[in-house]
C-alpha cells in the first residue's frame, strides 16, 4: 500500500518535472508543446505539415486557429511521437539494437526492445501510416455539414472513424506506458530506489507478454475478421479416397474450432458412398473465428498410403476449402426478395403429409437470380432447417456482393466453385516421409498427426503475417 | 441383459396402478394401457428431454451403448426404404445422435472412460428404445416424447399424431394474413381436429399479445390432454381454449364469430391405411390418419360446417393429401358451396405436392 502511494507520488512528479522542464515560462510551454505536435507531423506526414510548421514558427494573428487545427488534428491522429525525458523514443529504443533476452533474466532494455518491436509490427500490421491518412480523410468527411442526409453512409463512416481511432490510441497508449515506465526507471535509479526499480520491471515484463497478445490480434484487422464464419470443405477428383481426405479435413477444422473455444454446428453434410464426404459446411461461431479461418481458403493435398487400395499403393488426394464470413448485424446485408427464392423438400418422395413419419427435414433453398444455394440438415424441424439454411445463403449472397465490390478483397471471399484446383496451399505428406508445408509460406512442420488434430496455429499465423507483409510491399 | 425398467418410464406421480401395467407390457411405456383401458383422464407423458437427470453411467458405458445403436442402425441398409419407404442407415445414425442428446445432460460428458455421465434415463432402458426404435419400427418421435416443429418442441405420444413438417406451413400462412389484417388478428381461431396442439399454439403465438384467440378440438381424449401439456409448457392457457368433441360440436357457441379456421384432419383414403409406412399403420393413431374411402370425409364435412361458423372475410387452410384432393375440395367449394368461398387458391408444400387449400369466407 504505502508502495503503491510512493509510486503514485513520483508518477506525478515525474509528469510536472517533464511537463515544465523544457521551457520555465509558462507561456511558452503551450508554443513548444504545439511546435513539438508540428514537427512530428511533419515527420509522418511530410507533404501535408509544411504549413503548420510555417504558421506555427512566426507567432501571427491566426497562430492560434491553427493551433487549434494542429491540436484538433493531432489528438485525431495522435501524430505526436512520444518520448521519454530524455528524449527517447520508440524508434530509437529500435536502433539501439539491444538484445533481447529471455523474458525471466530481461533487464529493462530487453523488455523495452520487445515491446517496441511489438509496437513497431503492430503498427506495421495496423498499417500505420494508411490508417492515419484513412482517419484524417474520415474525419474531413465525418467534418461535413451534409453528412446526415445519406444516415447509412454516416453511420458507416462513424462506426468506421471509431474503430479505427480506438486502434490508434491504444497503440499510443501502449507506446506512452512504456516510455513512461522507463523514465521512472531512471529515476529510480537516480535516487537508488530499489523498490521502485523492480516495480516497474515487473510492469515492463506484463506490457511485454500484453504487447505479444495484441501484435496476434493486430494481425486480424481486416473488416471482417471479427466474424464468425461457415467452413465448406469439398472433396476433389478421385472418389473414396478423396472423400475420405475430404472428413479428414473437416474433422481438422473441428478439432482447431473447438480448442480455440469456438462453437462448432454441421449445418450440411453429403457423406461419400463408402467412406468420408463429398462435401460439408459447419458453422464456427466465436470472435475471430472467419480472421484466422481465412487463412485456409484453398486445396489441401494429401500424400498417403492408400487405406482402401488393396495393393497398398500410393495416392495423392485433393480437398478445397472455403470460408465465409457471418457479416454481423451491424453490417450492410444483401436484401433477399421472398419471390427470388425456391425453397426445396430435400431428399423429397413419395406422398408425404400424413403417409409418412420422417425426421428428415432438411431443406435447399435457391435463389434463381443467381443460382446460389443453400442447404442445412441438421436442425431437427422443417422451419429450423430453412432459418439456418437461410442463413447460409445470406452469407452466400453477402460474400458475393462483397467480391463484387472490392475487388481487393475478393482473394478471402471465394467460394468453393471459385476455388481453382491448382491453387494448392499445404501439402499433408503422411509417406514416404512425414510433413506438413504451407506453399505459401514454406511453413513446415515434421508431425502430421498433431495438424489433422487441429494444431494449425501456427500456420495460421504464419500465413496471415506474411500475407501482411506482401501487402506492405505492393 | 436385463431389460427390467422398474424406474425408467416411472414418470412423476403417475398413479401406482397405471405404472404398473405398462410396465407388465415389457418396455412400453404406459400410454398403451392408457389407450386400451381409456381412463377418463389420460395423463400426458414427460418428454426425455424434460426428465430429471437422476440416472449416471459410465462413459464406457454410454459409448458402448452408442456403438452397438450405431451397429444396429447400420445394419439396416436400406431395408426399410424398400419394403415401405422407411428410415435408411443415415437416417436412424441421425436419430440416435438425437436420442443421446435428449438422454444426456450434455455439460456432463466427460473425457474419462470411467466419468459419470448424467442421465435422464437409464442405459438399459436407452438399449430398450433403441430396440423398440428398429426392430418395432416405434417412431423415433414417440421414443424420445418429442418432436421438433417450427421453433416448438411438442409433447408426444402414441394416442396422438406426430406433427408432420408439411403442416409448419399453414402457420406460415397465417402468419402472412393476419400481418396485414387486424381483424384476423383479433379474432378467434379455431384448429380442428389438433392433435398434438401444434397449428393452435404456432397460430397463438403468431397472434401474439393482441386480443386473438384460438380454439382447439380434438375427438381423441389423449390428443385433448398432450395439447393441454404443450399448451402449458408455452404459456398459452390464456389465448388457447382446448375443447373434446366431434369437429364442431364443442363449438356451438361460436357460430357465425369465427375469424379464422385451419384444420389438418384425416385424409389417406381407408384403402391406403394397410399399405403405410410401419412407423405410422403400426403406431400411429387411425383415426387421426383415416378419412374414409376417398379420405374427404372430414375435408368435406369442414367446409360445410365452415360456411355456418365462418364471420364474413374470415380465413380458412385446410391440409391435403395432394394434388387430387386439393383440386375437389376447392370444385366442392365452388360448386356445391357456391358464393360462399371466394379467393381459394391451391399451395404447394416444399416438396412440390400441391398440399393446401386456402381461402375467404365470403
Ligand atoms: C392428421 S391429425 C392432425 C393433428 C394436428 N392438427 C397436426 O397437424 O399435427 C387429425 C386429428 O384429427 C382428430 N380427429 C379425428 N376425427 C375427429 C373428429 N371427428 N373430431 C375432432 N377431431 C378428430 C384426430 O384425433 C387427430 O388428432
Amino acid at each position: 500500500m504505502a508502495c503503491l502511494l510512493r509510486k503514485s507520488l513520483r508518477t506525478k512528479a515525474l509528469f510536472l518535472h517533464k511537463l515544465v522542464g523544457n521551457s520555465s515560462d509558462s507561456h511558452q510551454t503551450l508554443a513548444s508543446s504545439s511546435w513539438f505536435w508540428c514537427r512530428q507531423l511533419s515527420l509522418s506526414l511530410p507533404h501535408k505539415t509544411t504549413t503548420c510548421f510555417a504558421s506555427n514558427s512566426i507567432p501571427s494573428p491566426s497562430f492560434s486557429n491553427a493551433l487549434l487545427q494542429i491540436r484538433f488534428w493531432a489528438s485525431e491522429a495522435a501524430a505526436t511521437e512520444l518520448s521519454t525525458s530524455d528524449g527517447l523514443t520508440v524508434q530509437r529504443i529500435l536502433a539501439n539494437n539491444w538484445t533481447i533476452l529471455d523474458e525471466h533474466d530481461g533487464d529493462w532494455r530487453s523488455h523495452a526492445t520487445a515491446i517496441a518491436q511489438s509496437i513497431h509490427l503492430i503498427k506495421r500490421r495496423l498499417q500505420w501510416e494508411k490508417l492515419k491518412v484513412r482517419l484524417d480523410m474520415l474525419s474531413f468527411q465525418l467534418g461535413k455539414e451534409d453528412l446526415w442526409d445519406d444516415p447509412m453512409l454516416a453511420g458507416k463512416l462513424s462506426r468506421e472513424h471509431g474503430s479505427l481511432l480506438g486502434k490508434m490510441k491504444e497503440v499510443n497508449a501502449l507506446e506512452q506506458e512504456l516510455l513512461e515506465h522507463i523514465d521512472m526507471i531512471k529515476l529510480a535509479r537516480e535516487e537508488n530506489d530499489a523498490d521502485l526499480e523492480s516495480e516497474s520491471l515487473k510492469v515492463l515484463l506484463n506490457m511485454r507478454r500484453n504487447a505479444k497478445e495484441k501484435e496476434l490480434e493486430a494481425l486480424l484487422a481486416g473488416e471482417h475478421d471479427s466474424c464468425s464464419c461457415y467452413i465448406e470443405v469439398q472433396a476433389g477428383a478421385g472418389g473414396t479416397e478423396s472423400m475420405d481426405w475430404a472428413a479428414m479435413v473437416m474433422q481438422m477444422y473441428k478439432s482447431w474450432a473447438q480448442r480455440r473455444g469456438y462453437k462448432v454446428t454441421v449445418m450440411d453434410e453429403m457423406p461419400g458412398e463408402i467412406a468420408g464426404i463429398k462435401r460439408a459446411t459447419i458453422k464456427v461461431d466465436g470472435e475471430f473465428a472467419f480472421g484466422y479461418a481465412k487463412a485456409e481458403i484453398g486445396v489441401h493435398r494429401l500424400v498417403r498410403i492408400s487405406p482402401f487400395d488393396s495393393n497398398k499403393r500410393r495416392h495423392t488426394s485433393f480437398a478445397a476449402v472455403a470460408v465465409i464470413p457471418i457479416l454481423g448485424d451491424g453490417s450492410t446485408h444483401v436484401q433477399i426478395n421472398e419471390s427470388d427464392l425456391r425453397i426445396e423438400r430435400f431428399r423429397a418422395g413419395g406422398a408425404g403429409g400424413q403417409h409418412v413419419n420422417t425426421t428428415e427435414s432438411a431443406v435447399r433453398i435457391v435463389h434463381i437470380p443467381t443460382g446460389v444455394t443453400a442447404t442445412c440438415q441438421n436442425e431437427r424441424s422443417q422451419h429450423q432447417n430453412k432459418a439456418s439454411a437461410m442463413a447460409v445463403l445470406q452469407s452466400r449472397l453477402d460474400q458475393l456482393e462483397m467480391a463484387r465490390q472490392a475487388q481487393l478483397n475478393a482473394k478471402h471471399t471465394q467460394s468453393l466453385t471459385d476455388i481453382t484446383w491448382g491453387s494448392q496451399i499445404r501439402s499433408y505428406v503422411l509417406h514416404p516421409y512425414r510433413m506438413v508445408k504451407d506453399l505459401r509460406t514454406n511453413y513446415e512442420v515434421s508431425d502430421p498427426d498433431s495438424v489433422l488434430e487441429g494444431d494449425l496455429d501456427s500456420f495460421i499465423l504464419s500465413y496471415l503475417s506474411a500475407s501482411l507483409d506482401k501487402d506492405d510491399d505492393a | 441383459m436385463n431389460l427390467s425398467l422398474s424406474g425408467v418410464y416411472r414418470p412423476h406421480s403417475l398413479p401406482k396402478l397405471l405404472t404398473y401395467s405398462s410396465f407388465s407390457t415389457l418396455c412400453r411405456p404406459f400410454c398403451y394401457s392408457a389407450l386400451s383401458s381409456s381412463p377418463t383422464c389420460v395423463k400426458p407423458q414427460v418428454p426425455l428431454f424434460l426428465r430429471p437427470p437422476i440416472y449416471s453411467t459410465k462413459l464406457c458405458d454410454l459409448k458402448k451403448w452408442h456403438d452397438w445403436g450405431k451397429g444396429v442402425a447400420l445394419s439396416i441398409g436400406s431395408t426399410f426404404v424398400q419394403s415401405d419407404d422407411g428410415p435408411d442407415s443415415s437416417m436412424l445414425c441421425r436419430e440416435l445422435k438425437w436420442l443421446m442428446e435428449d438422454a444426456v445432460v450434455d455439460h456432463s460428458l466427460g473425457v474419462e472412460d470411467d466419468d459419470r455421465v448424467k442421465m435422464r434415463i437409464g442405459i438399459e432402458g436407452l438399449y430398450c428404445l433403441w430396440k423398440q426404435r428398429v426392430q418395432e419400427r416405434r417412431p423415433f418421435q414417440y421414443v424420445v416424447g418429442c418432436e421438433h416443429w417450427r421453433d416448438l418442441v411438442l409433447s408426444v405420444q402414441e394416442g396422438v399424431l406426430i406433427p408432420r413438417p408439411e403442416t409448419e406451413l399453414v402457420v406460415d400462412f397465417v402468419a402472412d394474413v393476419v400481418s396485414e389484417n387486424e381483424d384476423l388478428r383479433s379474432g378467434v381461431w379455431a384448429d380442428l381436429g389438433t392433435g398434438s396442439g401444434a397449428l393452435a399454439i404456432g397460430i397463438g403465438r403468431v397472434l401474439g399479445s393482441e386480443r386473438g384467440r384460438v380454439i382447439a378440438t380434438d375427438l381423441s381424449p389423449v390428443a385433448v390432454s398432450v395439447a393441454t401439456y404443450n399448451v402449458q409448457r408455452y404459456c398459452l392457457q390464456d389465448k388457447i381454449d382446448l375443447r373434446e368433441g366431434s369437429w364442431f360440436e364443442p363449438l356451438k357457441d361460436m357460430e357465425g364469430k369465427l375469424a379464422g379456421l385451419v384444420s389438418n384432419p384425416p385424409y389417406i383414403p381407408s384403402k391406403d391405411i394397410s399399405g403405410l409406412q410401419a412407423e405410422v399403420g403400426r403406431h400411429e393413431p387411425r383415426v387421426a390418419l383415416d378419412g374414409g374411402i376417398d379420405g374427404m370425409q372430414a375435408l368435406l364435412h369442414l367446409c360445410d360446417g365452415a360456411v355456418l361458423m365462418m364471420k364474413p372475410g374470415g380465413f380458412l387452410a385446410f391440409e391435403t393429401n395432394g394434388e387430387q384432393q386439393s383440386r375437389a375440395l376447392v370444385d366442392y367449394m365452388k360448386n356445391h358451396r357456391s358464393g360462399s368461398f371466394c379467393n381459394l387458391e391451391i399451395r404447394a408444400d416444399f416438396a412440390g405436392i400441391q398440399r393446401f387449400v386456402i381461402g375467404f369466407h365470403q
